[in-house]
């Protein structure tokens, strides 16, 4: 009798874990998203304002702890068009990047009173000594660039040798994830071989970056902390980037954020890239 | 030179009391550059302090800049011991105050897409890298020849009309300025030879410049551009209306002062020219790529011999045949974070005359270390006078040079040039000018 008790447990047990199991793949498939609706609506998110126009700190810290500040705006219209300006410090000063459709990009050169066009070569190769490349900087919309596939879904294990003694922070990334990798569409050219993007269950946004070289190893890890809704939309307030092969990285923390400001597409220009 | 020392007190109280009343944004630049040769008892060859200040004001539609140059620079002309004694202490360490731009902005001027910029200012056209054929709107400022592309302002109208992708200039420059030549040991390296008798050398030289009247015809040069874009190109065509910077001998007069040396005195010009330019950006196959051409039709410039006790003999020192200077140009980024640029350019920028260009080749590969602290570049700049014979008519420089950026702000820089090649080219006229240079650099 004992023994049977303990096998209709045993039943109800592994029913009840096949039950939860099957729950889990409901919920993937309940929710009928698939790979690239999830990464859509991801980019959906971050892009989801109009225009945006932020006030940017953003401080490089080498493998010493040694700090470099700078001080940035960037405007964006739609998840297309996008101009950086460095306001600080002074040898920066008046540099200003240009992102439109189409890979075009121009960089004014403030000491040469020169727009000079920029060719995808540089996309690859850091910004302004940050560790974010110029395509890191300008590609905003990951599914025209990459096929995703969905590996999972995950709690934010993954964050935890990343995001230290900040209690606070800990506790904003405790939310369910899918995991995406993602990998350059053919005809693409990307430095890295692919991406781990975690893309937060409750609200899309993706809190993580795992950039791997084309050799496969882990080479950058981009982080989003912070993310608050502001109006209608989420942001993340702290953004940061470590280049784990220098060992350096960038924090950018977003000191102003405006949105919905009806910019217009002329600021979008090589005529206004080089005004002050 | 207590006017100078006046005026150069009256820009610093200026400088102080401007921003009390007025929103002025000041920053700029510190520089200290010195220089020795590699020979000639290592001589120095530059003694340079220059404080750059720039000034921005103004508001939504109308903004104010200006740069100024305050330099100290040269070395002590101290000669007797009254020149040690006068206030303004310019013989002692000579200084200099220098309005490099100093212009407004008036943007949606008459209408929303039209900008008009008025003032001393400095308008660069062209897409190659430092060599721009079409670039001949402001005076070339060669008076530190390794700083090449750098130009004067020119007290200008400038007006811009955006209209889609097209962007439409207009440029009036009512007073003509002439260039700033190299110092004496460079200037050979631009200065075309004439020809003497056989076995005669010049004892005495001396010259003379002519420059245009002083009125709307014969000074002001006018300029138009229309740029846009073309199958993800940029590209733009230009016209131009002035006169060369350079100057031009246009008649030497030669007197005998013994059986085989004598003096000349030559006169000098600036020839009337137009220029049509044209010049394109874009990428091949991730190359970033550029070129730019620019056709000159200068007038006709006779040249006048005089010697004494011979008589006169006439030729043509600049013909009117029209004659194009162009570049070709590519850069591109390696994934290692090298980068290399590469120039091809037919005609130097004070070559005239069809016959008269020469081909150059420019290269530089750049790479930047410890997270951009460090930064070493090497440039190369090779001169081909006559393709048929390589080996005897070709020139070579190298600039290596390694930058060092401790701190935000800051640069220091050594690095050397070093030149060699025969002396029928224009860099191996100053083959003999190797040198060694160390710079610092703030900015604030």
């Amino acid at each position: 009798m004992r023994k049977i008790e303990i096998m209709s447990l045993m039943t109800v047990l592994m029913v009840s874990g096949f039950v939860r199991a099957e729950e889990g793949k409901q919920q993937v498939q309940g929710t009928k998203l698939t790979a690239i609706e999830i990464l859509k609506k991801a980019d959906g998110v971050v892009n989801a304002p109009k225009d945006q126009d932020i006030a940017i700190e953003m401080i490089l810290i080498d493998k010493e702890g040694k700090e470099k500040n700078r001080k940035s705006k960037i405007i964006q219209k739609g998840s297309e068009k996008r101009m950086i300006k460095f306001l600080s410090p002074a040898d920066v000063e008046g540099l200003a990047f240009l992102d439109l459709p189409d890979d075009v990009m121009y960089l004014y050169l403030p000491a040469f009173k020169k727009i000079r066009r920029i060719a995808s070569h540089v996309k690859n190769t850091s910004f302004a000594g940050t560790d974010f490349t110029y395509d890191d900087m300008a590609s905003l919309n990951y599914a025209d660039e990459y096929v995703p596939e969905l590996t999972g879904e995950k709690k934010t294990d993954g964050l935890k040798p990343v995001i230290k003694e900040d209690q606070k922070q800990w506790q904003e990334q405790e939310f369910d994830h899918y995991i995406l990798e993602l990998k350059p569409k053919k005809g693409i050219q990307k430095d890295y071989s692919k991406l781990i993007m975690w893309v937060r269950k409750d609200n899309f946004y993706p809190i993580k970056i795992e950039y791997y070289s084309r050799e496969g190893k882990l080479h950058k890890v981009m982080i989003r902390t912070k993310i608050e809704k502001e109006g209608e939309y989420w942001i993340a307030k702290e953004v940061e980037m470590s280049d784990l092969k220098k060992d350096h990285k960038t924090k950018m923390i977003i000191s102003e954020v405006k949105y919905d400001q009806d910019l217009k597409d002329e600021l979008f220009t090589e005529r206004y890239l080089k005004r002050r | 030179m207590l006017k100078h020392y006046f005026q150069k007190n009256l820009l610093f109280l200026l400088l102080l009391t401007v921003p009390a009343f007025c929103e002025v944004d000041i920053g700029g630049e510190f520089l200290t550059d010195n220089r020795f040769r590699t020979e000639d008892k290592n001589k120095f060859t530059c003694n340079e302090n220059r404080l750059s200040l720039k000034l921005d004001s103004g508001i939504s539609r109308a903004q104010f800049h200006a740069e100024i140059w305050l330099r100290e620079q040269g070395f002590s002309e101290v000669s007797s011991s009254s020149d040690l004694q006068e206030k303004d202490k310019e013989k002692i360490s000579p200084s200099s105050l220098e309005i490099r731009e100093l212009y407004i902005d008036f943007y949606r001027f008459l209408s929303e897409n039209l900008e008009l910029r008025v003032g001393k200012q400095r308008i660069a056209w062209g897409t190659a890298d430092k060599l721009n054929p079409t670039d001949n709107l402001n005076p070339d400022d060669l008076e530190d020849i390794m700083d090449f592309g750098r130009h004067l302002g020119s007290n200008s109208m400038k007006l811009t009309y955006y209209f889609g992708d097209l962007t439409l200039t207009g440029v009036y420059i009512p007073v003509f300025i002439p260039a700033v030549l190299p110092s004496s040991d460079w200037s050979s390296a631009l200065t075309p030879a004439f020809s003497l008798p056989a076995g005669m050398s010049v004892q005495n030289f001396s010259d003379s410049i002519i420059l245009p009247e002083n009125n709307p015809e014969e000074s002001s040069m006018y300029a138009a551009k229309i740029a846009g874009k073309l199958f993800n190109y940029d590209l733009s065509v230009s016209y131009f209306h002035g006169r060369d910077d350079l100057p031009l001998v246009n008649r030497i007069e030669v007197t005998p002062t013994g059986a085989s040396t004598v003096n000349a005195v030559a006169e000098m010009l600036y020839p009337k020219m137009q220029v049509i330019g044209a010049d394109l950006a874009g990428a091949v196959c991730n190359i970033g790529v550029w070129a730019e051409g620019a056709r000159f039709v200068n007038e006709e410039v006779g040249m006048e011999t005089f010697t004494v006790g011979v008589g006169t003999q006439t030729g043509i020192a600049l013909s009117e045949e029209a004659y194009f200077k162009y570049v070709f140009g590519f850069d591109y980024t390696f994934k290692n974070g090298l980068y290399i640029n590469g120039q091809y350019l037919h005609g130097f920028v004070h070559e005239r005359g069809k016959d008269n260009l020469e081909d150059y080749f420019m290269a530089g590969i750049e790479k930047k270390f410890f997270n951009d602290e460090l930064k070493i570049k090497i440039g190369c700049g090779a001169e081909v006078k006559d393709f048929d014979k390589v080996k005897d008519n070709m020139a070579v420089m190298t600039m290596p040079e390694v930058s060092y950026y401790p701190v935000d702000n800051t640069e220091i820089t050594l690095g050397a040039y070093l030149i060699n090649g025969k002396d029928t080219t224009a860099f191996g006229k100053v083959k003999d000018n190797d040198e060694i240079y160390l710079k610092f650099k703030y900015n604030f």
